[in-house]
């Protein structure tokens, strides 16, 4: 076995026929407690160079806690010449028990001219039988969307922050739902990085004696690092999706207003900041004040409330990993569809 | 599981973030707090869900015992504990809000007045820390104090609450000794709170591998029509453990064994394996079908004692290599103890799921490895398409510990041969290595106790009935005259000869660990 240990290489190059054979002949050669796991399939889209050696040293850490058979894609579409290279590899991690290795196998393309008619064949040809198809999709979708993948395709992954016209792409996340007869969920990393935040606020209003200040609430602030306003926007649509309020108003980029039951207000004031992608969030409620926002170790959420002049007693909790690793393993942890993410991106989906 | 009538609305923000019920405010009260349960494992707990995010905002904990100390005198010494036992390094920026939270107050456990200031002391705590007149009375002191603590909880109104708060107490094992005793104990505690309010708290239920049986048997259609006499040939447990008695001579002389894990862990983690399907998840009804299979459990007579339930003591050995003492030569022993350490016991179950397929259980001190597991072993086939087969038969495991996993064994044709006798072992890793590494048994069953969710709690008549089973096995053990052998084994074994003969009468083997 060539990969016995964590590696980050991409492995023994193979002829494209003979993947299948390859990947036996590699776990009939391996030594010591092995055990190949795979839960799913993983597949990894990228046109940006380089990105199979990336995405190689991401799938050596995901597979730690998710084991699957990995399929790491890097297209070159430019090129005039069509041609595929292949590699096979193993990420062998020590179980919890100690003694035994537990792998995940990656087959890796490097794909060369025309893409997105070999991107199907190469996908499905390689697929480990009867699991389900995860495709993270590291580009901005293009026309055309292959009905041909992504009827195969259970959970697409993607990062709505770095799209450069949402509109564009929410409408060909449509189209792929429809080609797909709506079975393929969509999973925004954009969403996953607002979990904890989310998780957070929510814990304010657990108790029934708290659910009246959910009607009252008049002021949102959120403050969000440059480059994250979608983000922002996403957890604004959140709030507004769960608790009925409707867009009224977009005063400025930075203002909007929203109207809840009995036509009342809430203001949300969106504050460009260094910072977290979304760094903290206050609510206000009648006199009282709810906030979440990162403390300065920089891996904790504070979260506190504080009544008209009454001293806070902050709480801290994990902030989690915004790193490509952590949101996807949030993820890939998941089933069923993203019903709340649905609803929020609906709600505000004319200010993305 | 399933939530009670006291659960609160749902909160809209939380669609979406959470499956398990939402653990509300509360204030913590634990009695015995300067108590080793108290340092080694509730405030670790309680610390890591609040690393974890777990806790809710509003949970405060307020240390109740005898010995005269400040809030902060309470902290610092909670705080080094806390920092040795967690399971997760403790950071000072948690630590230091977490701590914020703690109180001490001290009282005699029989003094009532110490119980009114109480009372008072949790009035202001919900209005400064917003516990919302939620109480959860934690009971780590020792059982001679349970009746003074509730009776002085009752006097001073802390066993009920306003409307929309609630008041729940937790009590620890063991939960009597006897059937009389445990009935004392239940009428004791029915006296201050009824049953919904109460929590008996068995450490083993809040495993997730526990929890995993119930999915396993129920939610695998490959697994639910075979799970009966007609394809199963017996169940093993195990609940071995390398550590001697150590500290806990004073409990464990009077307890032993039988009482200490067979009565309560062992029991309860059958009762999941054979119990039959609930009608829905809420805790009354799993605990409704729990209760059953411990009403089923074939009682033995006397004489039929001896050859179906094995008891030893360890002698000297060695365990990992390193000598160690026998069990009369521990501290606070009597030299001449006659408390088991180790028991073997082969049980039926009289329903007709279980019928004729026995149940053969071993809990033992210093055994050669630390393992918990329920196998299941499947019926062999004895001969198939005219072709004999040998070997062993298919087996599903859940391992509590070490590896936490559930396992399917299953034959495969060996090559070059017809029929093979090597068993090919599939693996499913139940808990994610990474997931949450320090969410433990005790803190999910915190959890669960803040939410209302009495589902892995036992409850008076799973209690009793358990004794009710165990009783006479004791008496038998007292008897004067013909009492059934102590047998003795060297630390570091499987336990005595005995135990592996009780299996090979009946043509099994002790499953290898």
């Amino acid at each position: 076995m060539p990969a016995a240990a964590e590696t980050y290489s991409l492995g023994a190059p193979v002829e494209i026929g003979k993947i299948e054979q390859e990947l036996k002949k590699l776990w009939q050669e391996g030594e010591g407690a092995m055990t190949r796991a795979s839960l799913m399939n993983l597949a990894v889209y990228s046109e940006q160079p380089g990105s199979l050696n990336n995405n190689t040293q991401l799938m050596a850490k995901i597979t730690e806690n998710h084991a699957c058979r990995a399929i790491v894609i890097e297209a070159d579409c430019r090129r005039e010449e069509d041609r595929v290279d292949a590699w096979i590899s193993a990420h062998c991690h020590v179980s919890s028990a100690g003694s035994k290795q537990v792998c995940s196998e990656q087959i890796s393309f490097l794909l060369k001219g025309g893409c997105t008619t070999q991107l199907p064949s190469i996908v499905l040809s390689n697929l480990d039988s009867d699991l389900p198809l995860y495709l993270w999709w590291q580009e901005e979708f293009h026309e055309p969307m292959d009905p041909q993948l992504w009827t195969w395709v259970d959970r697409v992954i993607y990062d709505s922050h770095g799209w450069s016209d949402f509109r564009s792409q929410t409408r060909l996340l449509e189209l792929m739902q429809k080609e797909a007869n709506q079975r393929i969920v969509l999973c925004d990393l954009n969403w996953t990085r607002l979990d904890n935040l989310r998780f957070a606020l929510a814990q304010f209003f657990d108790h029934p004696a708290s659910h009246h200040r959910l009607a009252k609430i008049s002021k949102v602030r959120i403050d969000f690092a440059p480059g994250f306003r979608s983000t922002a926007i996403l957890f604004a649509g959140w709030l507004g999706a769960q608790l009925n309020w409707h867009i009224e108003e977009v005063k400025s980029p930075r203002e909007l207003r929203f109207t809840g039951a009995s036509a009342r207000h809430i203001d949300v004031d969106l504050r460009e900041r260094d910072g977290e992608p979304v760094h903290e969030v206050a609510l206000t409620s009648g006199d009282v004040e709810f906030r979440v926002t990162y403390a300065d170790c920089g891996d904790l959420l504070e979260i506190s409330r504080a009544q008209n002049d009454e001293k806070r007693i902050p709480q801290l909790m994990p902030a989690g990993n915004n790193d490509p690793v952590g949101l996807i393993s949030e993820e890939l942890i998941r089933g069923g569809p993203h019903r709340v993410y649905l609803n929020a991106l609906n709600c505000v989906r004319d200010l993305l | 599981m399933n939530r009670t009538a006291d659960q609160p609305e749902p909160n809209p923000l939380r669609e979406g973030l959470s499956a398990r019920p939402v653990p509300q405010p509360c204030s913590i009260v634990i009695f015995g707090a300067t108590g080793d349960l108290t340092h080694r494992k509730l405030v670790p707990a309680l610390y890591n869900l609040a690393a974890d995010g777990e806790l809710p905002p509003g949970v405060v904990i307020v240390g109740f015992a005898r010995r005269d100390k400040s809030d902060d005198d309470f902290r610092r010494e909670i705080e080094e504990s806390t920092r040795k036992f967690s399971r997760q390094p403790v950071r000072d920026e948690i630590w230091n809000a977490f701590a914020q939270s703690i109180f001490y107050h001290r009282s005699e456990f029989g003094d009532e007045a110490g119980y009114e200031q109480l009372a008072k002391r949790l009035d202001e705590l919900d209005k400064s820390h917003g516990t919302r007149g939620n109480r959860l009375f934690y009971l780590a002191a020792g059982p001679d104090q349970f009746e003074s603590i509730l009776k002085n909880l009752k006097a001073a109104g802390l066993n009920q609450t306003c409307k929309g708060s609630w008041a729940r107490i937790i009590i620890e094992k063991p939960f009597g000794s006897d059937l009389a005793s445990a009935r004392e104990l239940n009428r004791v505690v029915r006296n201050s709170f009824t049953e919904d309010q109460t929590y008996r708290i068995d450490h083993f239920l809040g495993k997730e591998t526990a929890q995993n049986i119930l999915v396993l048997r129920f939610a695998n259609a490959i697994f639910s029509p075979l799970w009966n006499t007609h394809y199963i040939d017996h169940v093993q447990i195990t609940a071995a453990e390398t550590l001697g008695v150590g500290t806990r001579a004073g409990y464990y002389e009077d307890a032993g064994a039988l009482r200490d894990m067979v009565q309560n862990h062992l029991i309860q983690l059958l009762c999941l394996v054979a119990m039959e399907p609930p009608t829905d998840l809420s805790a009354d009804s799993i605990r409704d079908e729990k209760v059953k299979v411990v009403r089923s459990l074939h009682r033995w007579s006397r004489s039929e004692i001896a050859a179906n339930v094995v008891r030893g003591q360890y002698t000297k050995g060695a365990i990992h290599g390193e000598p160690v003492l026998g069990y009369r030569q521990e501290q606070n022993v009597n030299p001449d103890s006659q408390t088991e350490t180790f028991v073997a016991l082969r049980l039926f179950i009289d329903n007709w799921r279980w019928a004729d397929v026995p149940v053969y259980m071993r809990v033992g001190k210093r055994l050669p490895k630390s393992a918990t597991e329920i196998s299941i072993h499947f019926k062999k086939r004895r001969r198939c398409c005219s072709i004999r087969i040998c070997g062993t038969s298919t087996c599903s495991s859940f391992e509590f510990s070490p590896t936490k996993e559930s396992r399917c064994e299953f034959m495969p044709r060996c090559p070059a041969q017809v029929f093979a006798s090597s068993r090919l072992k599939w693996i499913s890793i139940t808990e994610r290595p990474s997931a949450n590494p320090a969410r433990k048994r005790t803190n999910v069953l915190l959890l669960d106790a803040m939410s209302g969710d009495a589902t892995l709690f036992a409850r008076r008549d799973e209690v009793e009935e358990a004794w009710a089973f165990i009783d006479p096995i004791e008496e038998a053990w007292h008897a004067k005259k013909d009492a059934p052998e102590l047998y003795f084994y060297p630390a570091g074994s499987w336990g005595p000869e005995a135990a592996d003969d009780l299996l090979a009468r009946d043509g099994r083997a002790w499953r290898r660990l």
